[in-house]
């Protein structure tokens, strides 16, 4: 089985190498053989060769400049998603799957067009945060940070439910895209190495025998979220 | 009459905190509510130099201060802490007189990156120093670019500055300017010909955007390199590392000074360089200043050797969130060849704002840590299982690693009979819990 870790030297801002790392220890434990690629802006890729794709965050710049390169796969990347295959986005990667993005001098460009979204950066503002999202295909929340200056607006087919931390729009509660098993999150860093549950979630979607997760994912991620919960009630 | 009270009022506070042993910001902070544009009302001294960057400014001012006050000029600066500008106003009010006239010889500021823009408004620096742009405090500073454009509001066209020549980012701060002068470093022996770094911020050109090739790396992306398409290459230096042996503790500037290292890192000899590097802008001959940096040792408290027991050990302050820092303090430990135990601690993330984030351990190099100079890897702290976690991922023998969630398990553990040296690796934010369990050598 191959999978995929796309622009991963240009699109992994925030140790987000680790996402494919998890999943591809997850399939071995499972018995697949996997094998894990890593191409970048330039390769020879063919999105269907593979059975799984990751992509990580860019700098605003680094994103524009993948953008023009992802582009050229817009279409394969549709039938993949299609399928029914997994597709793993973090951070600002999944802002190119819409519309269009229009920068911090005013600049538009235009998306891959695989939703309707738009979205608009600013360069005065960091909005960081720690986050609790929920999904209604999980039992329990997502912890993570959230790391972006833009804000999207137009999504119809939301992610997650914020329960800690930003979502696509100021004030919004929703968070991310999801398209059949498309996830875009703006979640940065190892999101499935810090959430064992999405982490097995994706596996099930790859492999029939989902091996149990590995322990000191469960403890780190129960300590996360007893830490964010307290902050957030103490904030409330 | 409004700068005359505002002054006073500033130093007042200020000795009155000195009493209390209260921070530095407060009275800037009330002054500057008391008179907004105080810091553009006083009369400075003719240099102004400024020293931001993500890693080794506090280190860098320090050793600036250092070697010029041994020259005979008299300098105000800011000590750590206290980099923002609440922090700066403090300090150049305090070195004011009641008439509002700075007076010594040298306004010396160490400022945050994000805060520069607003610092520098009113206090236009002569000189400027940007030592590096790293990953650093994401979960603040968004991203290197991102810093660097905020960066880019705090330069003046009449600022000289003073750049590192090695670190790409960096150098595009010298784009469409004249007055620039670039310190860095020749080809090492402890360089080497591929990245060593779990990612490479120099793989895309900072300018254009295309794919850069290294002749030489220094470390993590800090090195020699140039664009494959625009022609954005490593500048030449006016001021040079020629020369480096980490083993025996020294270093050469210029091809004609050597000297001593009491802290045997490339970072050290980074912050080195740069202060060299302003003291001969000011004018200070070559030589003296190696001499005053012979064998210097840092008083900032980031490096503190310990005893424990029966065993010795040396605590590098390192930033969490920042993993160039951590692999500094990690190739230290890596290259101690009599065989070290290490300890790395993350229980608070940072001491200065919340946050659970530990998705840095990612990008720090724990790899170095898989040699036979290398003999038991403690773990400790709230994020005990993260850590672990990672080092399942390090290819390092996992009957080396023991993990404790609390670190007085951990130090109690460690406080046995074997013999190695211990390097404990952690962040201001923990250090005191470790310091606490620990003899601190004088």
């Amino acid at each position: 089985m191959k999978i995929l870790h796309y622009y991963h030297d240009i699109m992994n801002l925030y140790g987000e190498y680790a996402n494919v790392l998890a999943l591809q220890d997850m399939l071995t434990r499972a018995g697949e053989e996997v094998v894990l690629e890593k191409k970048t802006i330039g390769d020879s890729v063919k999105l269907q060769d593979y059975e799984f794709i990751y992509i990580g965050s860019g700098t605003e710049r680094n994103q524009k400049v993948v953008l023009e390169d992802f582009r050229l796969h817009a279409g394969e990347l549709r039938s993949f998603i299609e399928s029914g295959k997994p597709v793993l986005m973090t951070g600002n990667s999944f802002e190119m799957l819409g519309k269009t993005l229009t920068d911090c001098s005013g600049k538009t460009y235009s998306g891959l067009g695989l939703m309707d979204f738009t979205v608009t950066e600013q360069n005065k503002t960091r909005n960081t945060t720690d986050a609790i999202l929920s999904a209604d295909f999980l039992e329990k929340p997502l912890v993570g940070f959230i790391n972006k200056c833009s804000t999207i607006s137009g999504v119809t087919n939301p992610l997650f439910s914020v329960k800690m931390g930003f979502g696509n729009q100021t004030g919004y509660r929703h968070e991310g895209v999801r398209m059949k098993n498309l996830f875009g999150t703006h979640l940065t860093g190892p999101v499935l190495m810090k959430n064992p549950e999405f982490l097995t979630y994706i596996t099930s979607l790859l492999t029939k025998n989902v091996p149990a997760v590995n322990p000191l994912q469960q403890n780190g991620y129960e300590i996360t979220l007893r830490e964010l919960t307290k902050r957030m009630n103490e904030a409330e | 009459m409004k700068v005359f009270l505002t002054i006073l009022i500033c130093k007042l506070l200020r000795f009155v905190g000195g009493l209390v042993g209260k921070g530095s910001s407060l009275p800037g902070q009330v002054a500057l509510r008391l008179c907004p544009d105080i810091l553009s009302r006083v009369k400075l001294p003719p240099y102004i130099i400024a020293v931001t960057g993500s890693n080794g400014k506090t280190s860098t001012v320090e050793m600036i201060a250092h070697i010029l006050q041994k020259n005979g000029k008299s300098v105000s600066w800011n000590r750590e802490g206290s980099n923002q500008i609440e922090g700066v106003t403090t300090m150049v009010l305090g070195s004011a007189t009641l008439g509002g006239r700075v007076k010594s010889d040298i306004l010396l500021i160490e400022s945050d990156e994000r805060f520069a823009r607003y610092t520098f408004r009113y206090i236009k620096p002569t000189h400027y120093v940007i030592t590096n742009l790293y990953r650093d405090q994401l979960t603040r500073n968004g991203h290197p670019e991102w810093v660097y454009d905020a960066l880019l509001d705090s330069i003046y066209d009449e600022t000289q500055l003073i750049l590192n020549a090695d670190d790409p980012l960096v150098s595009c701060f010298a784009q469409g300017r004249k007055n620039v002068v670039y310190f860095g470093a020749d080809k090492l022996s402890s360089d080497t010909q591929t990245l060593d770094s779990v990612y490479n911020d120099g793989a895309y050109c900072p300018v254009c955007k295309k794919p850069m090739t290294y002749t030489t790396y220094h470390y993590n992306h800090i090195g020699h390199y140039a664009c494959t398409s625009c022609g954005y290459h490593r500048h030449d230096t006016a001021y040079t590392i020629t020369a480096v042996d980490l083993a025996a503790g020294t270093m050469e500037i210029d091809g004609r000074y050597t000297i001593s290292l009491a802290l045997k890192s490339l970072y050290n000899i980074y912050n080195i360089l740069s202060a060299y590097t302003v003291a001969r802008i000011v004018g200070i001959d070559g030589g003296k200043v190696a001499s005053d940096m012979n064998d210097y040792v840092l008083k900032n408290g980031r490096v503190i050797t310990f005893t424990l027991g029966n065993r010795k050990g040396t605590l590098l302050t390192s930033k969490h969130e920042n993993s160039i820092s951590y692999d500094q303090s990690i190739r230290v430990a890596s290259a101690y060849e009599q065989g070290c135990d290490v300890m790395f601690i993350v229980d608070a993330v940072s001491r200065k704002y919340f946050t659970s984030d530990v998705s840095w351990l990612w990008d720090i190099d724990f790899e170095m840590l898989n040699n036979d100079n290398i003999h038991e890897i403690i773990l400790a702290g709230k994020y005990v299982n993260d850590l672990a976690l990672r080092f399942q991922y390090s290819g390092i023998p996992q009957d080396k690693i023991k993990s404790f969630e609390e670190i007085e398990n951990a130090v109690d553990y460690m406080n046995n009979d074997r013999s190695e040296y211990i390097y404990a690796i952690t962040c201001f934010s923990d250090k005191g819990k470790f310091l606490a369990k620990v003899k601190e050598d004088a």
